[in-house]
């Protein structure tokens, strides 16, 4: 019989997993769609938290309403991020430049710009301490399965990203976007030349993208209780562990490699101080970038 | 740039400009500072010249050799915890701590960089993250060693073979002494055939392979001077300001450092100088608003990016600047006898 | 007789499609020989195993007696074989000057200590060699009044003698080009290959590898005919004009 402390540490580190997977999808699509990194996708994580934040604070509404507004803010996030930080870098149009290393670099450093000002602005208005979520929203509520002890939070944060999940499998597979969004992302220029409006599928990747972002902040801060300007960047680098680890471009290999990760670190803090757990994620990062270069699951890998 | 710009430029202009900035580093700032008289000028300036130091130590492996860091306020921490664990625990003085600590630094980046550095691009930035980032845990969670988030005192002020340099002018000029002259090292490393080598992998590492350029190698040889001088950097701010803690080294540094060599110009030296100089100063003179230090970088490195892709001060201009500065070190005669970098 | 270079029985697969059959050749030292085949004939696959870009499946490819497949480009370079690339790839943002140089000081490493203390430590000679090269090779090509100027600023054309200006520095003792004659007229194509016979007069070993058969049949003293990864052909340029394999492969015909 296995001790029934590990299976909740299980638990909850498929709930982190969760998280990082919501996050690491993000960071996926864009991936596909543009082969750049999206080094502010940890701020638009933040904000989900905080517009329920606000939400919470200025009325009492019921729980899916604050996930609402969290996605809300994502979509609105994604939209206004694509615009200020990528769409001025993609002065060209065809293949070569949108996927060129200039324009990489260039993104890379000015989404890195705008996740410092995101940041620092949320500092400047709710200060750079920690928010608690009030008492009565925190999804904290014991519950006990066998032997184990788990909490609301679990179930809703499985609960929520399963149905993200099944919808954005709905969305890339049955409908005329997703269509589009896999079609720029296996080849921008036929896409273009078959009519696909390229600036709006990024403009609709970015936007999925951040409402999953967004959704995982949200279910964090009320998971944790606290909400604070600085929190989206540890996650945001383990999702990008995830991404790299799950080969790229794959969104099932991002979701599993979350997984692991989140376990992986909900296990060794069994064994070392919580302080040292974020060394199991840069560890993996290291460990798959040296041994497995095209990630756990083998996608096509192109040089970037 | 055409023929008659590269042909050996007079001498007397040559050393114009060098001669201006000396003065004024060593001469004008010191009196003004001691004008003044106030010890956060002198701490102003201080901690501006480790932050060029910074800037252009990040210049040789980001503007120069391309590879874009984002770990580099690590191996700054490591050299500070370097020289502070040595002055407190060996009772080792400044003298000793500023070569060690750049030793020690260089070490660890050869180290971590040994399995990492065939990586490219966006993978080496995010390789270079999470070196960064372990470091910085280490900093923060090995309490033994590092005393954790309480930071250490550091006792020892400057002092050169023993004599004490801890009035304010003499810390004054000792900062900027080694700063000088290690700025001046990597002007010379970037100024070089070996420059151009590290160059060519920043244009094209296929192809700078298939000229016998060993690129593995250089990488290697460019991080680790990097972290070199990025640890003597450490050295110094420990033993001036004695007392450092992990919040000093982490990754908003590394941007912060970042920052001043994009929005100075990728690629140029005296970008990576005025970056620093810039980034530094001028939140602090803005400080009457409030805090805005942050929220500034992260503006001004965005704008710069949009509006200036090639920074304040681009390669190709720093380029022309340096070779008619530098008139005595690149010479053309006629016949093009001994013409390029000596 | 030992070959300057000698290709044996090389054979390269990517999946299931072997894209260098079982080729075996040789240059001489002092040779121009041509390396030509259709599209997708192999050329820039066989090209690429004997300057180390692509590692070999079998085989064995030695330059100057010592074998050569499974050492590292940059290696292979330092060995003495230096090369152009087909799409240009000359490094933009660095002047013409320090874009030959960079040939130079790959043949001739500097190392950081000697950038540094050049002048103290005899670094100062080398730097002087490496300056003394980069200057010939641009004199080779004629490319000295643009000394200065931003690689990315030259005409096209001149970009292309840049690209070989760079390959000559590293004084190498065989020089691959590769499709040298892409993308010019036929002024510029006939400069070009005045250049190359001037170039191999001065004891340079050549290989040209062309698409275009017209350039390689006019300068090349021999060649050697890739189609579908294999060799078909090897001789002088009118044995390859009558070789009824080489015009089957070329024109479809049978012949």
């Amino acid at each position: 019989m296995i001790d029934p402390y590990y299976l909740q540490q299980l638990a909850i580190g498929l709930s982190l997993g969760m998280t990082y997977a919501l996050m690491a999808i993000g960071f996926t699509l864009i991936f596909g769609v543009l082969n750049v990194v999206n080094f502010a996708h940890g701020e638009v994580y933040t904000l989900g938290a905080f517009a329920g934040l606000v939400l919470i604070s200025a009325t009492a509404p019921p729980v899916f309403a604050v996930i609402f507004a969290a996605l809300a803010i994502g979509a609105l996030a994604g939209f206004s991020l694509e615009r200020v930080a990528f769409k001025p870098f993609r002065r060209f149009t065809d293949e070569a430049s949108l996927k060129s290393r200039a324009m990489r670099e260039s993104t890379l450093l000015s989404s890195l710009a705008v996740s410092i000002v995101v940041r620092e602005a949320l500092e400047i208005v709710f200060g750079s301490q920690m928010r608690s979520v009030p008492f009565e929203y925190l999804i904290n509520t014991p519950v006990r399965v066998g032997p184990v002890i788990l909490v609301t939070g679990d179930f809703i944060i499985f609960g929520v990203a399963a149905a993200m999940l099944a919808g954005l499998q709905y969305l890339l597979t049955r409908t005329r976007i997703g269509l589009s969004i896999r079609a720029v992302s296996n080849n921008p220029l036929g896409a273009k030349y078959v009519g696909i409006d390229t600036d709006r599928t990024i403009i609709m990747t970015f936007v999925v993208g951040s409402m999953m972002g967004a959704a995982a902040g949200i279910l964090t801060g009320l998971y944790y209780g606290a909400i604070f300007p600085a929190m989206g960047f540890v996650p945001g680098i383990k999702a990008f562990v995830a991404m790299v680890m799950g080969g790229l471009s794959s969104i099932p290999g991002a979701v599993i490699c979350a997984l692991i990760l989140g376990i992986s670190e909900s296990m060794a803090t069994t064994f070392v101080s919580s302080g040292w757990s974020d060394m199991v994620a840069y560890g993996f990062l290291i460990l798959t970038l040296i041994f497995f270069p095209n990630g756990l699951f083998g996608a096509r890998r192109e040089r970037v | 740039m055409n023929v008659s710009d590269l042909s050996a430029p007079p001498r007397g202009q040559g050393v114009l400009i060098p001669l201006l900035l000396a003065l004024l580093v060593f001469v004008g700032l010191p009196a003004l500072l001691a004008g003044f008289d106030r010890g956060y000028f002198y701490q102003i300036a201080n901690l501006a010249l480790i932050f060029v130091l910074l800037s252009a130590s990040m210049h040789l492996v980001t503007g120069v050799a391309g590879l874009l860091h984002l770990g580099h306020a690590a191996f700054y921490g490591v050299g500070a915890y370097t020289a502070a664990l040595l002055s407190t625990k060996f009772g080792l003085g400044f003298t000793a701590t500023l070569p060690l600590s750049g030793l020690v630094a260089a070490l660890i980046a050869f180290l971590v960089a040994l399995p990492t550095m065939r990586l490219v691009s966006i993978y080496f930035a995010v390789a270079t993250l999470a070196i960064g980032q372990m470091l910085y845990l280490v900093m923060l969670n090995w309490v033994e060693l590092t005393k954790g988030p309480n930071g250490i005192i550091v006792t020892k002020g400057l002092e050169l073979f023993g004599f004490s340099l801890s009035g304010r002018l003499a810390t004054y000029y000792t900062v900027a002494a080694v700063v000088t002259l290690c700025v001046l090292a990597i002007g010379r490393l970037s100024h070089s055939y070996y420059g151009n080598a590290l160059r060519s992998i920043r244009e094209d590492d296929q192809c700078a392979d298939a000229m016998g350029v060993s690129t593995a190698r250089l990488k290697m040889e460019a991080f680790t001077l990097s972290a070199f001088f990025a640890g003597v950097a450490g050295s110094l701010w420990a033993h001036m300001t004695g007392y450092i803690s992990p919040g000093d080294f982490k990754f908003s540094e590394s941007i912060l450092i970042l920052a001043m060599v994009v929005v100075g110009g990728l690629g140029s030296l005296p970008g990576a100088v005025i970056g620093a100089l810039l980034l530094i100063l001028l939140p602090e003179g803005l400080r009457a608003f409030g805090d805005f230090r942050n929220i500034m970088v992260g503006l001004v490195m965005f704008l710069s990016i949009l509006l200036l892709p090639k920074g304040l001060l681009g390669e190709v201009s720093a380029l022309q600047l340096a070779r008619r500065q530098l008139g005595a070190a690149w010479r053309n005669t006629v016949k093009g006898e001994g013409i390029g970098w000596r | 007789m030992t070959h300057l270079l000698d290709i044996r029985n090389v054979s390269r697969r990517f999946g299931g499609v072997l894209a260098v059959n079982d080729v075996t050749g040789h240059v001489d030292e002092g040779e121009l020989v041509g390396l030509i085949g259709p599209n997708g004939a192999g050329k820039t696959t066989l090209f690429n195993l004997i300057s180390g870009f692509t590692p070999l499946s079998s085989g064995t490819v030695s330059f100057d007696g010592k074998t050569i497949s499974g050492l590292k480009t940059n290696q292979v370079a330092r060995l003495g074989i230096s090369r152009t690339f087909q799409n240009l790839r000359v490094f933009p943002n660095m002047s013409v000057f320090d874009n030959v140089s960079v040939g130079a000081v790959g043949a001739l490493p500097q190392g950081a200590l000697g950038a540094l203390f050049g002048s103290f430590a005899g670094g100062g000679a080398r730097s002087a060699e490496i300056s003394r090269r980069t200057w010939e090779a641009l004199e080779a090509v004629g490319l000295t009044h643009v000394a200065g100027e931003l690689a990315a600023n030259l005409p096209y054309g001149q970009r292309k003698y840049l690209e070989i200006a760079r390959a000559l520095a590293m004084q190498p003792r065989f020089l691959i080009l590769d499709e040298p004659a892409a993308g010019l007229n036929d002024t510029e194509t006939r400069a070009l290959a005045d250049f190359i016979k001037r170039l191999h007069g001065t004891g340079l070993t050549i290989m040209l590898v062309e698409h275009d058969m017209t350039l390689v049949m006019s300068i090349c003293q021999r060649i050697l005919v890739l189609a579908s990864g294999r060799k078909i052909a090897d001789g002088p340029p009118d044995a390859i004009r009558r070789d009824p394999a080489v015009l089957e492969a070329y024109l479809g015909v049978d012949a």
